[in-house]
């Protein structure tokens, strides 16, 4: 009886180890997925600041004391957070930061949108101003926003088997 | 105005991050079980914060090093624009009639008869990707420098029709541009408002690489 029960729980264990180590490929293929388009953005935007920050203007929200510095700081930040996203150890913090980011860039092309205005997003360097790829971004960052969202979850430690 | 835009900028800028702090709060205050992980949302919430500031950190080191480095301020490109026209002829520019337009035929025959002077105005990154042939690099982005290279070959336009293109649809470089080759004394200067979309969309010829 006492036998049986207990190899139970060992089968009970192995699923649950097997299970985890599924979880974790998919959250690995996913994360290296994330972390190729933000380290391409930061890059792009890296290499041409003054265009970024012009992009920035664009959207008519942030007071000119601040378009510089976002146009400075977000571009390593994206790369920071894609080359984090690679680590498992580092790839929760990263996860959350990129989810907290596409809800920005979300909003922010969302208030643009909505206020009728056709601009370059800079998402992806710069190019021409357009409606219709303003539409695309924003698809766009809901599907980063769900990728994000789903590797933050899938990291966060699931049974005792799992936790650091 | 300025009220809106900082609510609007609260909004986009504090509402995920109260969003997720609320999620926290309402996981912490709904089983005592959930402790750890209400901490651990903390504690990634203060990684983001840290990961933010080192970037912070890292992009104006870079800048810093950067050749032309960003001002800590914005400046709109039409301020920037009239700074490299200062320096250019030393006096604030001179407000003018807006230069008028062509439409992609007229620009076609212009660009086939070799009679008219063109000029890009896009970033000279975006020029030598591809450029309407024949056409010499005037950025509006690097006035003052292209223009001093260029003198001589302007000088000799002076009195002869002038064509100025940027990216296209709501590109304002060619229109600056324009206007501030008017300001400098240049009489006949038009704008091809269709730019390099237009022209590349049609499939016509290009050319790429630096001018001769």
């Amino acid at each position: 009886m006492v036998g049986g029960r207990v190899a139970g729980c060992g089968r009970e264990r192995a699923m649950m180890i097997r299970r985890s180590f599924s979880r974790d490929w998919a959250a690995l293929a996913v994360s290296l997925g994330l972390a190729a388009v933000f380290i391409y953005a930061g890059i792009d935007k890296i290499r041409a600041p003054l265009q970024f920050a012009d992009s920035i203007f664009a959207f008519a929200i942030l007071p000119a004391a601040f378009i510089n510095l976002l146009a400075l700081g977000l571009p390593p930040f994206e790369v920071v957070c894609g080359l984090l996203l690679i680590g498992r150890p580092t790839r929760r913090i990263a996860a959350l930061a990129t989810t907290i980011i596409t809800v920005m860039f979300f909003a922010a092309l969302a208030s643009a949108l909505l206020r009728g205005l056709t601009l370059d997003c800079g998402c992806f360097g710069s190019g021409t101003p357009s409606r219709s790829r303003m539409w695309v971004e924003a698809g766009l960052d809901v599907v980063l926003f769900g990728a994000s969202l789903f590797v933050y979850l899938r990291s966060i430690p699931r049974s005792r088997w799992q936790e650091p | 105005m300025y009220s809106l835009r900082a609510a609007t900028l609260i909004g986009v800028g504090l509402a995920p991050t109260m969003l997720v702090a609320l999620a926290g709060a309402i996981t912490l205050a709904r089983a005592p079980r959930a402790q750890r992980g209400a901490s651990r949302l903390l504690r990634d919430l203060v990684g983001f914060a840290l990961v933010a500031l080192a970037s912070l950190a890292v992009g104006l080191m870079l800048n810093r090093n950067s050749s032309r480095p960003l001002p800590m301020v914005y400046q709109t490109p039409e301020q920037r624009f009239d700074a490299e026209l200062t320096a250019v002829i030393d006096a604030p520019p001179f407000k003018v009639a807006p230069a008028a337009t062509v439409g992609l035929g007229e620009f076609r025959s212009a660009v086939d008869n070799k009679d008219t002077l063109i000029l890009d105005a896009r970033p000279s990154a975006f020029f030598q990707r591809g450029h309407v042939p024949g056409a010499l690099n005037l950025a509006r982005d690097e006035f003052a420098h292209d223009y001093r290279d260029l003198s001589p070959r302007l000088k000799a336009f002076a009195d002869k029709q002038i064509i100025v293109y940027c990216s296209g649809g709501e590109c304002h470089d060619s229109r600056l541009v324009a206007n501030a080759l008017l300001s400098l004394g240049f009489g006949n200067v038009r704008i091809f408002t269709g730019g390099w979309d237009a022209w590349s969309a049609a499939g016509l010829p290009a050319a790429a690489g630096s001018a001769p």
